[in-house]
C-alpha cells in the first residue's frame, strides 16, 4: 500500500525517468494537487496552462463530438502525463481531460516547463519516447472501441484502471463508466450486475471491487493484455 | 418523467437496479433498442458467453411489463422488428 502523505513526484513514472539533475530543474516548481472525481481539467480548445503527471489519480482524455456524445480516447495514469507539448510552445487542448478518479497530482505551470525544457535533452527523450508509447495505445483504442464489445470493453476498462491506479478497488460511477464506454447508462448496468452474480466483481455506490481477476482478464478483450504493463514500449522497442 | 426498467432474462434475471427516466413508453422502446444493440455490439456476448436465449423486458415504475425483445435479434445492426413482443392480456 503506497504512503500517500509521503508521495512524491517519483511515483509518477515519467518524472522518475528523468535524470536526477534535470529533476533538480523541475522540482522546485513542482506542485502535488488533489482534485476530485470530476474535476475537469481541460476542454477542447483551452489553452494547457498546467501539465499534470498523476501520482494516485486518473486522467481521462475524451473526444466530444459536435452533438455533445463523448468517447473515451485515452487514459492517463502515473505512468504518463497531460499536457507535457506545451513546453514546446503554448498549446491547446484537443480533448476533454478530466479527473476520472480522484486522487493526488503532481503538476507544474506549463510557462514554468518551457523554459526550463526550452533545450533541455533529458526532457524532451522521456517526452518523446512516452509520445510513442501514447500514440501505439492511442490506437489500440481506437481499434478497440471499433471492433470490440460491451462487455470485454468494459472488463478491460475496469483492469486497467485497477492497474493504472494500482488497487483492486476502483471508485467509478456507472454513469462515468457509460460515458467512457461510449454507452447507455443501462447497458453497463446490466453488464457490471451480471458481472457481480458472477462473482467477478462487486460495486455499490461508486466503488467497484475486483473479486476475480483472472476471470475478468479471461473476458476482457485481447487489447488489455497488449496494453498491460510494460508490453507496449517493450513492443515498440523503446526504453522508458 | 416516468422511471423505466430494463431487465434481461435467461434462466437468471439481470435486473436493471437504478432505471431510466424516459417521457413514455415509445421513448423506452427506443431505449431498449440502443441497450440491446450496444450489449450485442461487434458480434459480443455476455462475458463470454452467447445472447442466445436471453429477452430484455421492460417494465415500467408499477412493475408492469410493458415489451420485451430478443436480445439477440439486435446484432449486427439488425432492428430487431421480427421478434418485438407486447405481452397479452392474460
Amino acid at each position: 500500500m503506497v504512503d500517500l502523505a509521503a508521495l512524491g513526484y517519483r511515483y509518477n513514472r515519467l518524472l522518475a525517468a528523468m535524470p536526477h539533475n534535470t529533476l533538480a530543474l523541475l522540482e522546485p516548481d513542482l506542485r502535488k494537487v488533489s482534485l476530485e472525481q470530476g474535476a475537469v481539467l481541460l476542454e477542447p480548445g483551452d489553452l494547457i496552462e498546467n501539465i499534470y503527471f498523476p501520482l494516485t489519480g486518473l486522467i481521462s482524455l475524451t473526444v466530444i463530438g459536435k452533438d455533445g456524445r463523448f468517447i473515451e480516447a485515452s487514459t492517463v495514469g502515473r505512468e504518463g502525463a497531460v499536457g507535457l507539448h506545451s513546453g514546446l510552445g503554448r498549446r491547446r487542448s484537443f480533448t476533454r481531460a478530466t479527473a476520472q478518479i480522484g486522487g493526488k497530482f503532481s503538476t507544474i505551470q506549463a510557462a514554468r516547463f518551457e523554459h526550463i525544457a526550452n533545450g533541455s535533452a533529458p526532457i524532451w527523450d522521456v517526452v518523446l519516447r512516452y509520445t510513442e508509447v501514447l500514440w501505439a495505445e492511442t490506437q489500440q483504442i481506437a481499434a478497440c472501441n471499433a471492433l470490440h464489445s460491451a462487455s470485454a470493453r468494459l472488463c478491460r476498462w475496469l483492469l486497467q484502471s485497477a492497474d493504472r491506479i494500482d488497487s483492486d478497488e476502483v471508485p467509478l460511477t456507472q454513469e462515468l463508466l457509460a460515458q467512457m464506454l461510449g454507452a447507455r447508462r443501462t447497458t453497463v448496468t446490466l453488464l457490471a450486475q451480471r458481472m457481480q452474480a458472477k462473482g467477478l466483481i462487486r460495486y455499490r455506490r461508486g466503488r467497484i471491487v475486483i473479486l476475480d481477476r483472472k476471470a475478468l482478464e479471461a473476458c476482457a478483450c485481447e487489447c488489455y493484455q497488449v496494453m498491460h504493463d510494460e508490453k507496449l514500449p517493450h513492443a515498440l522497442g523503446v526504453k522508458l | 418523467m416516468p422511471m423505466y426498467y430494463f431487465n434481461l432474462n435467461d434462466d437468471d434475471t439481470v435486473m436493471d437496479t437504478d432505471g431510466t427516466d424516459l417521457p413514455d413508453a415509445g421513448a423506452a422502446r427506443i431505449h431498449a433498442t440502443g441497450v440491446a444493440r450496444e450489449l450485442t455490439s461487434n458480434g459480443g456476448g455476455i462475458l463470454g458467453q452467447s445472447w442466445s436465449g436471453w429477452t430484455m423486458s421492460v417494465r415500467d415504475e408499477h412493475g408492469t411489463e410493458l415489451f420485451s425483445l430478443t436480445v439477440s435479434d439486435f446484432g449486427n445492426g439488425n432492428s430487431g422488428s421480427k421478434t418485438d413482443r407486447t405481452p397479452t392480456r392474460r
